[in-house]
């Protein structure tokens, strides 16, 4: 496969402040629904703005990432429409969609902007309606209504994942498209010689964790733990996940294990390290170096295409920071499918080779073990608001890198971290980010 | 040879409606682009050349269809897997390979990879596809 050597930016790039809504069903409760986009980005980035101690006036452009805008928005320009909400209008944008990746590409896109010397300060924000559309929701040509959106169905939304997917040979060879759900777990479980059986188990104990984590994190949309809805059900944990409440809908994959599609967004502020005692007069925090992004992609017909992509990306970051999985103190994974946290961590050297399972199935992997991974919850129980997703992911890391979690605190201090992004079948970006410390 | 703006894609389709599959080889190192593209992903060669594969394959995973990993029209499939296929020519993709239910995954699991070829397939939208048949099926 192709390889990249990446290198050394310009200048150091800190990310100062983050910003994040509640993921959540926005129709499902009178108090959100009818919130629009100029809201809910404009919440995230006021948010962001407050938590850098900069006001819209310091920052120089913003990047914008909404995963599917005409379907989620009935917008061509989603970028344009919402700049005033956070007072920067008339400062120059720009929109990027990399769908389920696209959060992660934010940091890469805004870093890019600032290390090349052209801006001092952005910010980098994403919107997602992923559990609603404009109303009426019929078809994107049907003129909307201002502010009233509609559920969007599981059926209508795993529709429009095929426009994920190459139409010329992918989407009729069959085969890219559907191995998204499994094939990382059958690569698992045949390159690491464990049984069916137990790559079941080690798939609901990640489901397990991310519920706990999620249980002590006031911004995920699910936070009834497991624990609790066995006890409920009268059953044990185990009689719990490998019951019908959890059934099997992949060769591998339970329900449990797949994304609680949502809306959400988040944003943060990318402001050059030297510039951050001029434009940062209030700052908060210790800003955390974005050292360097790893990246690739491989299209779905590329088998074991997501560890193949995050093979390449994390030895892309790694050659240039010289770090290893060892450096790592905090861990997170797009697991829309849940296999990816396991796989990505390993892949990482974040978990030791073949033994990640037995960490995830021991909860070590939990926000409370010694190797946390996906400490806000992950996708499956932080939810998943596709394009504001990997910097819902980033707030979530600064925060707990800067000691702001407050109960669900991990604990180790962390200083290092990776973020490794995944998604639009499939866009791989591997972040790696460390506190600068006096 | 020289760069051509040319309907590769039509071209693939139309060969299947004459029983031909065609990927194209590279020039320069012989690397097998299959589905056809323009340019070599092995070597970087700027252009390819039509090339017809002999159709022999090697099955390296097996991943079984499940609820959401399938259509109703792939009911046509008959029994069938998905996994990663390698090539004669050394191409890997990944693939439907029919033939294959539960019990059949089971005992090929430990003989992997098992051989396989490609055959044509006509799918319900008006065109055909490549799928691949397990050789001992």
């Amino acid at each position: 496969m192709n390889q990249t050597k990446i290198n050394k930016y310009n200048r150091s790039v800190s990310i100062i402040g983050v910003g994040c809504t509640p993921f959540m069903y926005t129709v499902d409760n009178p108090e959100t629904d009818g919130l629009t986009e100029g809201e809910m980005f404009g919440y995230a980035a006021l948010k962001a703005m407050e938590d850098a101690g900069v006001n819209p006036q310091d920052v120089d452009y913003y990047f914008h990432g909404q995963a599917s805008p005409l379907n989620g928005s009935n917008y061509l320009t989603p970028n344009i429409q919402i700049g005033n909400w956070f007072g920067m209008k008339g400062k120059g944008s720009i929109h990027h969609s990399e769908a389920c990746c696209t959060g992660y590409l934010a940091i890469e896109q805004a870093v890019n902007a600032v290390a090349s010397g052209k801006y001092n300060c952005v910010l980098t924000g994403a919107v997602e309606f992923g559990d609603s559309t404009p109303s009426p929701a019929d078809s994107v040509e049907t003129p909307k209504h201002p502010y009233k959106r509609d559920k969007m169905t599981m059926d209508k939304f795993l529709k429009t994942t095929s426009w994920l997917y190459d139409r010329t040979y992918t989407r009729s060879l069959m085969a890219g498209q559907e191995l998204i759900y499994d094939d990382a777990a059958e690569w698992y479980v045949r390159t690491r010689g464990i049984t069916a059986e137990q790559m079941n188990d080690t798939l609901n104990w990640m489901c397990i964790n991310n519920r706990r984590n999620a249980s002590v994190n006031p911004l995920a949309i699910e936070r009834k733990t497991y624990e609790s809805l066995a006890e409920e059900a009268g059953m044990t944990l185990d009689e719990y996940m490998n019951s019908a409440f959890n059934p099997r809908m992949g060769d591998f994959l339970r329900a449990g294990g797949i994304e609680l599609k949502c809306d959400g967004a988040a944003a943060a502020i990318v402001c050059a390290t030297e510039m951050i005692p001029q434009i940062a007069k209030n700052l908060k925090h210790k800003p955390i170096e974005v050292l360097g992004i790893g990246s690739a992609a491989c299209e779905a017909t590329t088998p074991h295409f997501e560890v193949r992509a995050t093979e390449e990306a994390v030895r892309q970051v790694y050659e240039l920071t010289g770090l290893t999985g060892e450096d790592l103190d905090l861990f997170y994974a797009n697991d829309f499918i849940i296999t990816s946290h396991l796989v990505s961590a390993e892949i990482a050297g974040y978990l030791p080779y073949g033994e990640g399972w037995k960490y995830i199935c021991e909860g070590r992997t939990a926000w409370d073990g010694d190797r946390p991974i996906n400490s806000n919850g992950g996708r499956t129980s932080f939810g998943h608001a596709h394009a504001a997703s990997g910097l819902a992911d980033m707030y979530e890391c600064c925060k707990q890198i800067w000691g702001e979690c407050g109960d669900h605190q991990v604990k180790i201090q962390p200083k290092t971290a990776m973020l490794r992004g995944y998604g639009g079948a499939q866009n791989v970006a591997a972040v790696v980010v460390r506190r600068i410390d006096d | 040879m020289s760069i051509k703006l040319e309907k590769v894609v039509e071209q693939f389709y139309l060969n299947l409606e004459e029983g031909k599959i065609m990927g194209r080889k590279c020039p320069k190192c012989g690397n097998v682009e299959f589905p056809p593209v323009y340019a070599c992903n092995a070597c970087g060669n700027l252009e390819t050349e039509w090339y017809e594969i002999s159709g022999k394959a090697k099955m390296h995973s097996i991943v079984m269809p499940a609820a959401l990993s399938s259509k109703p029209e792939y009911k046509n499939l008959g029994k069938f897997a998905y996994g990663e296929v390698e090539l004669e020519e050394g191409t890997r993709l990944n693939a439907v390979v029919r033939g294959i239910n539960k019990k059949k995954r089971t005992e090929l699991q430990d003989q992997l990879p098992v051989n396989c070829h490609a055959s044509i397939f006509q799918r319900e939208g008006g065109f055909k596809t490549v799928v691949f048949d397990l050789d001992e099926a």
